[in-house]
């Protein structure tokens, strides 16, 4: 496989979140990885203390035109997740767009993140652009059931509610959404949270279909962070392996999280002790030990074909 | 902990079960070996910064620290510094110092680097990697024979490391001229404690192309199969060499057919094929034996 991604997410020096989270499953599952740090930090932000360095838009256009001037603007997939910065976003957009001029077949997968439980964690004004140039320009989005919300303008309150805002993120632009988590409920209890997937796509013989899937995901008692970035580069990796296929795509991609996860609670709880909530340190996602696991993952859930 | 640019080289380690917290000591859009290359270097100050956010959340704690090429002097006794008080922290602590300065008589970094290397960085390291010409720069010795090699690499141990691998030499190989000689040496404390130095030679096929990153995956795996093999350096250093023959065949094989019959391979053709090779990193046939001296 001859794969190229560019990665445009942050780097922190410990830990597992954004291109620390992409990279190395990527790598190991054989992708070319390409990354361009937005920023460097210590560690992630939810730690008690963190510190680095943000990239400016002009700083990220300086490395892409060196990309440029040697003539390697060549990408099958472009992947972004978190950032905070207007006019960063909007110079991904412009390199998003210049490299599917250059490859009309790239794939732009995006996390299109905003918030989560009804709070935005970034700037009120990412949601514009997100909307009206993100979007569009994106194949693949996975965003939350808040994020599908806001983007779309529509409350979710019921999964017919969830299949019209797919549907309304379809005609935005992207082929392919998975809104990754909500509150809707789930037929095996509460327990479980509901995540749904839709993916459009045009058969053979011409005409336009589309496949909705509904997944009951078990409830994990821990924050984690870097969790949304693991999720959307093995959902990238798994829809390349299984472009038709949203059902299959997604059970490898959510089996992945769940034994990167599992293996994180265990590892967490056995370094904090008994009785004692883990820490940020240590509620890093074990990816490294998960090496098996990201490269063929044991499907441990079913997704429902609605 | 790497202080590194390679996102190849943290790769290698991490396929091979390592975790790797790495610094990226700059962010270059491809390597100084293509026609362009454009980006940002890291400061001695922000280097600083990102150590600070580490040691306040209380998780400076490392079993290795990897570094490479560096072109900042300030950065580098930044780096000493971080090392030191890692050391403090845990006393084990492997230091694996890629010592890059230059090679084939010419120097690729400021000549200030020089003493800053000879006189901090050198005498705090466990491990480094120097090729002939690096070897000679900081022991002040020329190497013209075997025994030349041994004397540079014993001067070498005085001066800290206790393992040293000259990757690289323009000694005359026994196996005739499509090779090239590379030599280590490891001091051992014995149980009951004299010390025993194991030296060693290797012949490595030689390649007809300019590589970019080799001695930054040969620190990388070295570093790897030294924690596997930490008193055996002939079995590290069939292992590592053994990786880099996998990678780099790999790699020409495909620089050859992208560039065409008849053609010079470009930079970008000649990148490490890495995420390729990940079973000849995670388990590499040994094809090339090191002699005993």
């Amino acid at each position: 496989m001859d794969c190229r991604v560019l990665s445009v997410q942050s780097h922190v020096v410990r830990g597992y979140v954004g291109n620390k989270s992409a990279s190395f499953p990527l790598q190991v599952l054989g992708f070319e990885v390409d990354t361009i740090n937005s920023v460097q930090f210590s560690n992630h932000t939810g730690y008690e203390h963190w510190k680095g360095q943000v990239m400016t838009a002009d700083e990220l256009h300086v490395l892409y035109e060196g990309i440029k001037l040697n003539n390697v603007n060549h990408y099958d997939y472009v992947l972004t997740g978190y950032s905070r910065d207007d006019s960063f976003l909007e110079t991904v957009v412009n390199i998003v767009q210049e490299l599917k001029r250059a490859n009309p077949s790239l794939v732009y997968v995006c996390d299109p993140v905003l918030g989560d439980n009804g709070a935005m964690y970034v700037p009120e004004n990412l949601v514009p652009i997100y909307r009206d140039k993100v979007v569009p320009a994106a194949d693949i989005i996975t965003p939350n059931q808040f994020e599908a919300e806001l983007l779309t303008g529509r409350s979710i309150s019921s999964e017919k509610d969830a299949i019209e805002v797919m549907n309304l993120l379809h005609s935005m632009g992207p082929e392919t959404v998975v809104i990754t988590s909500s509150d809707l409920p789930s037929p095996l209890g509460d327990q479980y949270l509901v995540a749904l997937g839709s993916q459009k796509r045009v058969r053979a013989d011409g005409t336009m279909v589309t496949q909705q899937i509904r997944m009951d995901i078990p409830r994990v008692d821990a924050v984690f962070v870097g969790t949304g970035d693991l999720f959307a580069a093995m959902l990238l990796a798994w829809t390349h392996l299984h472009p038709n296929d949203l059902k299959t795509a997604c059970e490898k991609t959510i089996s992945v999280m769940h034994h990167v996860i599992k293996r994180t609670i265990t590892y967490a709880k056995e370094v904090a002790g008994p009785d004692r909530k883990p820490s940020p340190a240590q509620l890093e996602l074990r990816m490294i030990q998960s090496k098996a696991d990201i490269e063929d993952p044991a499907i441990v859930l079913n997704a429902v074909v609605m | 902990m790497n202080f590194y640019s390679r996102v190849e080289c943290v790769c290698v380690c991490q396929v091979m079960g390592f975790e790797v917290d790495s610094i990226n000591s700059v962010q270059f859009s491809n390597h100084t070996g293509y026609s362009h290359w454009k980006g940002q270097v890291l400061t001695a100050d922000e280097l600083h910064v990102l150590y600070e956010g580490i040691k306040l959340n209380n998780v400076n704690h490392y079993d290795y620290v990897l570094t490479g090429y560096t072109r900042d002097t300030s950065f580098l006794e930044m780096v000493v510094d971080i090392v030191q008080e890692l050391k403090r922290a845990n006393p084990n602590l492997v230091y694996v110092c890629d010592p890059v300065l230059g090679d084939h008589g010419s120097m690729y970094v400021p000549q200030n680097l020089h003493p800053v290397y000879k006189n901090k960085v050198v005498p705090v390291a466990d491990i480094i990697t120097p090729n002939q010409f690096e070897a000679e720069l900081l022991t002040g010795k020329n190497i013209s024979t075997e025994k030349d090699a041994v004397e540079v690499m014993d001067l070498l141990h005085k001066m800290g490391p206790d393992t040293v691998v000259i990757t690289s030499s323009d000694l005359p190989p026994r196996l005739g001229d499509r090779f090239l000689v590379s030599l280590g040496s490891q001091r051992i404390l014995m149980p009951d404690g004299t010390r025993k130095t194991q030296r060693i030679r290797i012949e490595v096929p030689k390649v007809d192309a300019v590589f970019v990153g080799t001695g930054d995956l040969f620190a990388a795996m070295l570093l790897a199969w030294t924690h596997h093999y930490p008193t055996d350096l002939k079995t590290a250093c069939e292992k590592t060499f053994s990786v880099m023959h996998h990678v780099i065949q790999r790699t020409i094989s495909y620089a050859h057919e992208m560039a065409g019959p008849g053609r010079r391979p470009s930079p970008a053709q000649l990148e490490l094929r890495m995420v390729q090779s990940k079973a000849d990193i995670e388990d590499p046939a040994i094809v090339l034996e090191a002699t005993v001296l």
